[in-house]
């Protein structure tokens, strides 16, 4: 792996002169080969989007004649973004084969030079349009704020209560949410707890979910039984996510840091507190301001024993926990597209942990075959034009990056996992957004099937995020091992039950959570913050790591790099 | 920053005059969405509102400073004025998160409930490590004696839960200086006009010691610690400045008529 350069913690600005990707192909691995198997020909770049353009219009758009390559599809400028006084149709996006290439530009002079049309200008970045689009303007550029349309607010049982009570004082006891459909109420934070409190505010959601007819409000009443409650889903990001409300190029806000998971379907997300949570309940905008995106590019085929959580961690280590404040961060690169949906998320889930304040990867065909069964509301992709101006730019090759924790106390203080070897540990968690996906459960339930199914020395907490991810660890096989489920592999080698899914104790909660950290402890844990008393106990130490560095730690009862199993 | 606003602010009045809002029609929703006017500016700070209030009529009609909530005033460790806060100031160090300004068990204390609002601000600061010999709040009382509150670099990290600007304001914080911030608590503190997010140009956290006595002077942007003698800028709180003076998003959209008086 490597940077090419840094970004001080006092903020000053490394920019590139100009943003040049290296010329490659796209080695798609899916069925979208056919689409978007380009020469890296200028020439061809450009009759090609004459011949989608009615229009004769100067290319404009089409970087200047160095640049004659294509280094993804996505750095095509293309566009599916159009402002409503557009001639053009842009078919909206239901299948990913069909897709148009249409890119709208005001019309130029054919004699100008790109440089001196305005081009530069009008070129954004993904998250300048989506705001752009959302705030209906024709073009952002950072720093400006804008009144925005939001397309989904989420919120939980955790800041519910509170935006509610908000809400109600300030558009009047009797007023109406803005939008009845698109408010996603998901109680998931204290839900397996007797603590009265806790219980009262899913109470609180449930009766603003009747009084407004909420249309999308996953509730609980049985706590003894999960599986009792056919509503219930979990933990809020991967529950928006498995249900169909994450869509390229909308706008989803969230009372909760980690709304920025959604930004893996390349989208604008975002979390807000109470009371800006309050105004959109009644108003159905928000005052946001555009942020300046920083694009990290990650090239390379991903190692078998690396996760999104390493690729993740080594970002936040480079760049610190306030590298990214009030920008949003571009995951781009050949190993990002090679990435699945629930990794993508994990990518963008910590984002926060940079400062961040936003997370996009392009959409592509890998996230148009995810929502395919999950939603049917049309949407409409967009992409970084070529020439956008970005902040700065990060390569890693991550061929060769090696396995990565972030040790006590800070997302940032990062380590290889192998030079933490000697660090004695007294438990293992694998839950929560970041890392207790399907996905994440798999990839630990393989470590154990690769290590011979050897015994865990520590007390291994295994929470799913969702019920969906709960009837995946207990039904779907884990490739290699003759069949068995994960529920299987984890019995097995000794961890604990898979517990009920919801946050759990990332961080900490009531004191009865399941897997709270009542005690100083040293654990290695899957979820995304390590600051003290984050799990609970203020002297207790968290070691942040994939799924496959967590697995194999729980086998060793030291701080453990998973190649020791995998390789 | 001077930004001309009254042919708009008349246009807002008239919009919002035109909605004919009352107790009986429905508030802001899908069908009245035209009656609220949402116009944009730019500015450099990272929470602005639509409208820049550079005239002083706002500021003198409040005679001091008073929390603009129904929590009750804190103790008569602070004077201020709506342009000054003096009091003892607590020092913390670098990337103060969310869950060391107010732990996540906590969370279950819902802030628009009053009782529960003054309950939070008792376990402000509590997640600090036990490295901090002082502690924010003393065993037995549910208020602070540190009216200001002095930080290093990334200020309120981590989660964007609200209570964490909330449970400051509860326990009788007036403002905090830092040297940044993250980005939701910053934006949580305008909108709720619970404390100032001041910005120091150096890093104050390591000129002053808890327990100084403090000057701030917002309105010239210096904060003065008569115990060392030492005078330090700020940058200026700018737009934000009017809107937690107001009480918030709310109550600053309500006072300039960009809605109108709740129901």
């Amino acid at each position: 792996f490597y940077c090419t350069q840094r970004q001080r913690r006092s903020g000053s600005r490394c920019t590139h002169s100009s943003f040049r990707p290296p010329p490659f192909i796209f080695l798609g691995n899916q069925t979208s080969l056919n689409l978007f198997a380009f020469t890296v020909s200028g020439k061809k770049l450009q009759s090609f989007r004459s011949a989608e353009r009615p229009q004769a219009m100067a290319s404009s758009t089409i970087a200047s004649p160095s640049a004659s390559f294509i280094p993804t599809k996505k750095e095509l400028g293309r566009s599916a973004f159009s402002p409503a006084s557009s001639p053009f149709s842009v078919p909206k996006c239901r299948k990913s084969i069909s897709k148009k290439i249409v890119s709208v530009m005001a019309p130029q002079q054919s004699e100008r030079k790109p440089a001196a049309t305005g081009s530069v200008k009008t070129a954004m970045t993904m998250t300048e349009k989506i705001l752009a689009r959302a705030s209906e303007k024709t073009h952002l550029s950072p720093g400006e704020n804008v009144w925005v349309d939001v397309d989904i607010l989420m919120t939980h049982d955790v800041c519910g209560p509170g935006s509610i009570g908000i809400f109600k004082k300030e558009f009047g006891q009797n007023a109406k949410v803005w939008d009845r459909e698109k408010i996603v109420i998901i109680p998931d934070h204290y839900i397996f707890t007797n603590d009265e409190r806790a219980n009262r505010n899913v109470d609180i959601l449930r009766d603003f979910c009747a009084e407004q007819n909420i249309k999308y409000f996953y509730d609980i009443q049985d706590r003894g039984n999960f599986k009792a409650n056919p509503d219930y889903k979990g933990v809020c990001h991967i529950a928006l996510a498995q249900e169909g409300h994450c869509r390229p190029g909308e706008v989803l806000l969230g009372t909760d840091s980690h709304t920025c998971t959604a930004g893996a379907f390349g989208q604008f997300a975002t979390g807000i507190g109470n009371t800006d949570a309050g105004f959109v309940m009644g108003a159905g905008k928000l005052l946001l301001k555009v942020p300046p995106t920083l694009r990290f590019v990650m090239d390379g085929e991903m190692p078998d024993y690396i996760l999104a959580k390493d690729l993740i961690l080594q970002i936040i280590g480079e760049i610190s926990v306030a590298g990214a404040t009030y920008k949003s961060m571009e995951f781009v690169g050949s190993t990002v597209e090679s990435l699945n949906m629930e990794e993508r998320m994990t990518l963008c889930n910590m984002v926060v942990e940079a400062g961040g304040k936003n997370g996009v990867v392009p959409a592509d065909s890998t996230t148009f075959k995810y929502l395919e069964d999950k939603t049917s509301l049309p949407y409409e992709p967009v992409y970084s034009d070529q020439q956008a101006r970005f902040l700065s730019e990060y390569r890693f090759d991550i061929s060769k990056l090696e396995p990565i924790v972030a040790k006590p106390h800070s997302p940032d203080n990062r380590a290889l996992a192998r030079e933490c070897k000697d660090v004695k540990i007294d438990r293992v968690y694998i839950g929560s957004c970041t890392g207790g996906k399907t996905e994440d459960f798999m990839a630990a339930a393989k470590l154990f099937v690769a290590s011979g199914y050897k015994k865990v020395k520590v007390p291994t907490f295994l929470v799913p995020a969702t019920q969906k991810v709960w009837m995946d660890v207990y039904s779907l096989p884990v490739p290699g091992s003759g069949g068995k489920t994960c529920s299987q592999i984890f019995e097995e080698v000794g961890c604990d039950t898979p517990a009920s899914p919801s946050c759990g104790a990332c961080l900490g909660g009531p004191k009865d959570t399941y897997a709270r950290m009542n005690e100083p402890k040293v654990c290695v844990s899957t979820t995304n913050r390590n600051f003290p008393g984050r799990m609970g106990h203020k002297e207790g130490e968290i070691y942040l790591a994939s799924p496959y560095t967590a697995a194999a730690s729980a086998l060793t009862g030291y701080v453990t790099d998973p190649r020791d199993f995998l390789q | 920053m001077a930004v001309s606003y009254s042919s708009s602010l008349s246009t807002f009045s008239a919009a919002a005059a035109a909605a004919a809002f009352s107790e009986t029609k429905p508030s802001i929703g899908p069908a009245s969405s035209q009656a609220v006017r949402f116009p944009s500016i730019s500015s450099a700070r990272p929470f602005i509102v639509p409208f820049t209030s550079n005239s002083p009529v706002v500021r003198n009609q409040r005679a001091s400073f008073v929390a603009p909530r129904a929590a009750a005033e804190s103790p008569s460790s602070t004077t201020t004025s709506p342009t000054s806060f003096h009091g003892l100031c607590y020092v913390v160090g670098d990337n103060i998160d969310t869950d060391q300004i107010i732990p996540a068990e906590y969370l279950t204390l819902v802030p628009s409930n009053p009782a529960e609002y003054e309950k939070l601000g008792s376990y402000a600061l509590i997640g600090l490590p036990a490295s901090y010999e002082k502690r924010f709040i003393e065993p037995n009382e549910t208020k602070t004696k540190y009216s200001i509150v002095i930080g290093g670099e990334n200020f309120g990290c981590g989660s964007s839960r609200e209570h964490a600007p909330v449970a400051l304001g509860a326990a009788g914080v007036a403002a905090v200086v830092a040297q940044s911030y993250a980005r939701i608590f910053f934006r949580n503190s305008v909108a709720t006009g619970e404390v100032y997010p001041l910005e120091s140009e150096v890093r104050v956290c390591e000129e002053c010691r808890t327990g100084d006595v403090i000057t701030i002077e917002l309105g010239e942007s210096r904060l003065i610690n008569h115990t060392t003698g030492k005078e330090y800028k700020l940058q200026p709180i700018g737009d934000a400045g009017p809107v937690i003076e107001a009480g918030g998003i709310f109550a600053y959209a309500r006072k300039t008529g960009m809605i109108p008086q709740s129901a």
